[in-house]
């Protein structure tokens, strides 16, 4: 099992959330909000690591994917809304 | 305290960042464009400094270039961001200009809703509502009965009809 931090300054709670979910299907996902941030404790599913995928890669998968989800919904907050043209 | 500290590790870089110097969104633009080629994570490392730990995804990395990669990158988009911020009342100003030309001319909607009253609705100081004849015409008194009308050839077929052809 692996223990990942998120720092809540630094990382988007949805961002995380959705982290998790998606790659629900490698790894049993635990969420957890603590006072700092969020924690999400990643253990690598049988069926996953008969594919060769091990577990540091997964979860630093997982914090990449936060991150830049993270990144994508602080841009998409702060751009001004785009009208359709035509 | 210095504004970057970097520790290197096993596979490892750790980046701090002073948020004084390089904001927040700095640091997620840096992080962003490493995001591809690096495991990148961010945390605090005490108050107002942030923490970046860039992990090579193919095994071996050159931490020192790595972590140089990543100052310059931090402070072209600090930069960028305070070109951005200088330049954002020019930019709003030219786009609310171009949205308001784009607009077009009034619709029949704002010309029903303008305020045109008796008193202004036939004001027409350049005379465009004038005919033609009524703006050009000579200002002279009527010929007397029998006198030739000004400008008219003797030849010319009178207003009568005559002249017109069979």
């Amino acid at each position: 099992m692996i223990e990942l931090r998120f720092h809540h300054e630094l990382y988007d709670g949805f961002a995380v959330d959705e982290a998790a979910k998606t790659y629900a299907e490698y790894g049993a996902m635990d969420l957890v909000r603590e006072d700092h941030g969020y924690v999400v404790r990643v253990t690598l599913l049988p069926e996953a690591a008969a594919q060769g995928i091990d577990e540091p890669a997964l979860a630093a998968e997982i914090a990449n994917y936060a991150l830049g989800k993270t990144i994508e919904n602080l841009t998409r907050a702060s751009a001004p809304a785009a009208g359709g043209a035509g | 305290m210095s504004e970057i500290k970097v520790i290197f590790g096993e596979g490892a870089v750790e980046l701090e960042f002073d948020e004084g110097l390089y904001p927040k969104d700095a640091v997620y633009g840096a992080a962003y464009v490493f995001i591809d080629r690096c495991w990148v994570h961010l945390d605090r490392a005490g108050d107002k400094r942030i923490k970046v730990t860039l992990k090579g995804k193919s095994g071996s990395i050159d931490g020192q270039a790595l972590a140089g990669e990543f100052q310059n990158e931090i402070l072209g988009q600090a930069w960028r961001r305070l070109i951005v911020d200088d330049n954002r009342q020019l930019i709003e100003s030219i786009t609310t200009r171009a949205l308001g030309g784009a607009a077009g001319p009034p619709g029949l909607d704002e010309l029903l809703a303008m305020d045109i009253g008796d008193a202004s609705a036939f004001e027409d100081p350049l005379g465009i509502a004038m005919s033609w004849e009524e703006k050009y015409s000579k200002k002279k008194s009527s010929p007397k009965p029998g006198e030739e009308r000004e400008g008219a050839p003797a030849d010319a077929p009178a207003a009568t009809g005559e002249g017109k052809g069979a």
